[in-house]
């Protein structure tokens, strides 16, 4: 029982942190993507509200037409219940003189009422916000003003006179929050660039992982077989796209190159024109996001080869020799074979990294030229957090998160098929 | 508010004004997205505001103290609307922010903002000399939600020297403002100057159109040179126009073609954009009024003989000329504290005093809110404000408040950025966005 307890003692850690890094952003994910959650809606909840703007819209969310107009033309209208009020807040006198010059008379807007009031004869109410107080007391409009709770709207919507048959429907339009729904899926198939952000995913995801494994292979096998001293400058020198913040390796990239960067002022002496080296064209620009994301992979793919070549015993290897084997052949028939679980180990973890990770791309070349690189988490990120007209789409966006998530978790579990797990996790028969 | 909040708010009001003054202490927090150090006075006005305030206040009998604790550093728009969006879920928004007037429409609907005619008189000082359609812009949905900050509008640039080389006489330059403005010189014109110059070596290719590098409210002015409108003023809906749509895509594609822009313009870096277009690398090219004082700063100290503006021509008959304004607002979130929201409020007012505002204004290049303005020396003196102000406030128009406005904006500029950079033709382009903004804007789009 101790035994046990202490187990689960030492994977706690572990536990709190997929708890809070992984399963609550993926329920988060989950729940936002149906709810047409947005700017506009907010997050924590939503009040009720129709504004001038939304009338037009209301016959077509079963409000009837006479409603329509009835909302249209109330505004503040000089009656008996607001003259009580009046008399009540602002004093009788005031009231008095609004019962003789102006009982009855209906106003569009608060500000007109407000000037009425301002230029009183007797005892004018010189307070801005008295003024704005004592106008909204002849308030016989719901249109502009907002309502905490349902129950106030409703009630609102009594006092002004509106056709209770109408109130279910003002209700449902006027809730500014978000509400649930799965239109963000359906969205998502109807939108034409939905398959291009999926094509150019995969073609991301595959060739750069391709070049990460390929070339961190390389690096390792390569210094293997370099002094250790030698080995080490040569690692220590390709760990850099790792290290270096992404913001100053990019611009990097950047320096290099831009129109004005290093390559065109290299190619330049030999008479090439001028050109962006990263967005002149489609292929550019791909070839130089693979390299950006490649190199930081590639790096990380050289140091887990490198020190499970180094867990190879090198009897074999002398044995090799002894038989008259080459470098390519002990390559091939001695270092590869012991690299399955590495190869596995790093193909997973560079996917689902690949899938989601854009942050190199949006410093690069943001998607562009003309979202050919605009791949599926950056779509996310420019749907659900940048938006030059402010309106940022959060459930939308976390409909394509989501998406991803789903993809990450049955590609995992088809790797693990597909290397067969069990075996590379069974007891090594080497280094005994 | 309800009948009942109503009264409680007039009781909490009346109870204000009656109870004995105390000293009142209160920090009042002002964000500014999209500044420099050269827009400091979007949160100066308000420190200033707050002197006067405070003063008025002494003089009443009442003792305010007032602290304002400013902050523009944002990285950008996105990492401040965030910032000022993700504040007003967690109840920590700043008081005052100054914004697109785009975000009206979101932060309104969302309850992250107040309407500041709820706390101030529009028929008082100084608001009510604001220009009435700025004042327009800051409103949604039949209400004042925010007062404009600055306003500024996006003209059209020629580099005088190029123009001479292409044989245009000083006269002929120092009257295309009026010939844009009038219709006799087009798009299509510039084109085929910018042409000739490219041509003629005058500048490079890539060099003869050379436009923004990125997504902005420019971009819907050449949709409106070809006769695109953003948005219906009868039923208030969006507009996609598809005649329109293609003629300005086609253009930017024809410039691609003759080599006076580059394919792979978008995304140029902004640094080496301001300092080519300001030292006269390029032809034509279109910016802010702002961009005035920026050219100075990139080594251009005599942008008038230099330099020529106009409104941005038209592309066709179907279209104007025009230029869009694209004015901050100052915007009050919504507070716990009613009385914060009211010090806000009237911070913002007497910010918005025409001293107040020009200093801003001259500073940093931008145009008046308010008529009176121009009758300031500072105002007066200064001639690209006043310039500016005559070529092109008058044409002006703003891009509309409206919830779906930004995914509009934005399909729009993607697919512009797919027709231009070749990974799409013209036709397919405007399919695409069609079918976009069908499906993302569904009732709010009319499809012309």
């Amino acid at each position: 029982m101790r035994v046990r307890l202490l187990g689960i003692g030492f994977l706690a850690p572990a536990l709190v942190a997929v708890s809070l890094f992984f399963l609550l952003p993926v329920l988060l994910t989950a729940v936002f993507s149906f709810t047409n959650m947005s700017t506009s809606t907010g997050i924590s909840g939503g009040e009720y509200l129709i504004i001038e703007t939304d009338l037009r819209d209301l016959p077509a969310q079963g409000v009837s037409a006479e409603t329509v107009v009835q909302l249209d033309a109330a505004g503040y209208a000089i009656t008996e219940v607001g003259l009580a009020r009046m008399a009540a807040a602002f004093g009788a006198d005031r009231a008095q003189e609004l019962r003789e010059d102006y009982f009855g008379d209906t106003f569009e807007a608060r500000r007109d009422l407000e000037r009425l009031l301002r230029d009183l004869d007797n005892n004018p109410i010189r307070n801005t916000r008295e003024r704005k107080a004592a106008a909204d007391l002849f308030a016989v409009t719901i249109v502009g003003e907002r309502y905490d709770t349902e129950a106030a709207f409703r009630d609102a919507l009594s006092d002004t006179g509106i056709d209770p048959s109408d109130h279910d429907a003002l209700v449902t339009a006027a809730y500014t929050g978000w509400i649930w729904t799965s239109d963000n899926f359906s969205l998502l198939f109807e939108l034409p660039s939905t398959l291009r952000y999926a094509l150019n995913t995969a073609f991301y995801v595959v060739c750069t992982l391709a070049f990460n494994i390929t070339f961190g292979l390389f690096l390792a096998i390569s210094t293997f077989y370099l002094p250790l001293k030698l080995a080490n400058v040569f690692r220590s020198i390709w760990f850099l796209p790792r290290i270096l913040p992404p913001v100053m390796y990019v611009l990097m990239w950047n320096w290099f190159t831009w129109d004005n960067g290093f390559i065109a002022t290299v190619t330049g002496w030999f008479g090439v024109p001028q050109q962006n080296w990263m967005m002149q064209t489609p292929t550019h620009a791909w070839t130089v996001i693979i390299l950006i994301n490649g190199f930081v992979g590639a790096s990380l793919g050289m140091i887990l080869f490198s020190s499970a070549i180094k867990a190879i015993p090198l009897p074999m290897l002398y044995a090799s020799e002894v038989d008259g084997a080459n470098r390519w052949q002990q390559v091939r028939y001695i270092i590869l074979p012991q690299m399955r679980w590495p190869i596995l180990f790093l193909t997973c973890y560079q996917t689902l990294s690949l899938l989601t990770s854009f942050e190199y791309i949006l410093l690069a070349t943001d998607g562009g030229p003309g979202s050919t690189t605009e791949v599926w988490a950056l779509a996310a990120y420019h749907t659900a957090l940048s938006n030059y007209g402010g309106n940022l789409q959060y459930g939308l966006g976390a409909a394509f998160a989501l998406i991803l998530v789903v993809i990450g978790i049955v590609l995992s579990a088809l790797y693990l098929r597909f290397f067969n797990f069990k075996e590379l996790v069974a007891k090594p028969r080497i280094e005994q | 508010m309800t009948i009942l909040t109503r009264s409680t708010a007039i009781a909490a009001t009346l109870a204000a004004f009656a109870a004995p003054a105390l000293a009142e202490q209160i920090t009042i927090t002002v964000w500014a997205g999209g500044s420099n150090d050269n827009d400091s006075y979007r949160v100066e006005a308000i420190e200033m505001a707050a002197d006067i305030l405070e003063r008025e206040a002494a003089i009443r009998g009442e003792e305010i103290d007032i602290t304002v604790d400013g902050r523009w550093d944002f990285a950008g728009w996105d990492e401040f609307k965030q910032a000022v969006t993700l504040g007003a879920e967690a109840g920590t928004a700043p008081n005052i922010v100054v914004t697109s007037h785009l975000d009206i429409a979101p932060w309104s609907q969302a309850g992250y903002i107040v309407p500041v005619e709820d706390y101030v008189d529009l028929d008082a000082w100084p608001l009510n000399n604001v220009y009435p359609n700025l004042m327009e812009i800051a409103a949604f949905g039949g209400t004042q939600w925010g007062v404009p900050q600055d306003s500024e509008s996006r003209p059209f640039f020629f580099w005088r020297e190029t123009m001479s080389g292409l044989g245009y006489t000083e006269e002929q330059i120092d009257a295309l403002p009026d010939m844009v403005a009038s219709g006799d010189y087009t798009l299509r014109d510039m084109l085929a100057d910018a042409t000739r110059a490219v041509e003629m070596g005058l500048v490079e290719e890539g060099y003869g159109f050379y436009p923004r590098v990125s997504n902005g409210p420019d971009y819907a002015q050449f949709y409106q040179s070809f006769g695109g409108e953003l948005i219906d003023p009868e039923t208030g809906q969006l507009v996609f126009d598809r005649a329109a749509m293609t003629e300005f895509y086609q253009f930017f594609v024809d410039a691609v073609e003759a080599g006076v822009t580059r394919q792979n313009h978008i995304g140029t870096d902004w640094d080496q954009w301001y300092n080519e277009v300001a030292n006269g690398r390029a032809a034509f090219w279109h910016g802010g009024t702002w961009h005035f004082g920026r050219y100075g700063r990139e080594g251009n100290e005599d942008f008038w003989n230099t330099i020529q503006f106009s409104l941005i021509p038209a592309g066709n008959d179907a279209g104007r000329p025009n230029t869009i304004t694209h004015p901050l607002v100052y915007l009050l979130t919504d507070q716990d504290d009613d009385r914060a929201e009211e010090i806000a409020a009237r911070l913002v007012a007497i910010a918005t005093e025409p001293r107040l505002n020009t200093l801003h204004a001259i500073k940093s290049s931008h145009l008046a809110v308010a008529q009176v303005q121009q009758d300031l020396d500072l105002y007066s003196g200064d001639r690209w404000a006043s310039e500016a102000t005559e070529v092109l406030l008058a044409s002006a128009n703003a891009q509309p408040n409206h919830l779906q406005y930004g995914a509009f904006s934005e399909a729009m500029f993607s697919g512009l950025e797919s027709a231009w950079s070749g990974t799409q033709s013209v036709e397919e382009a405007v399919a695409e966005v069609e079918a976009q903004m069908r499906a993302t804007l569904g009732d709010d789009l009319i499809i012309r």
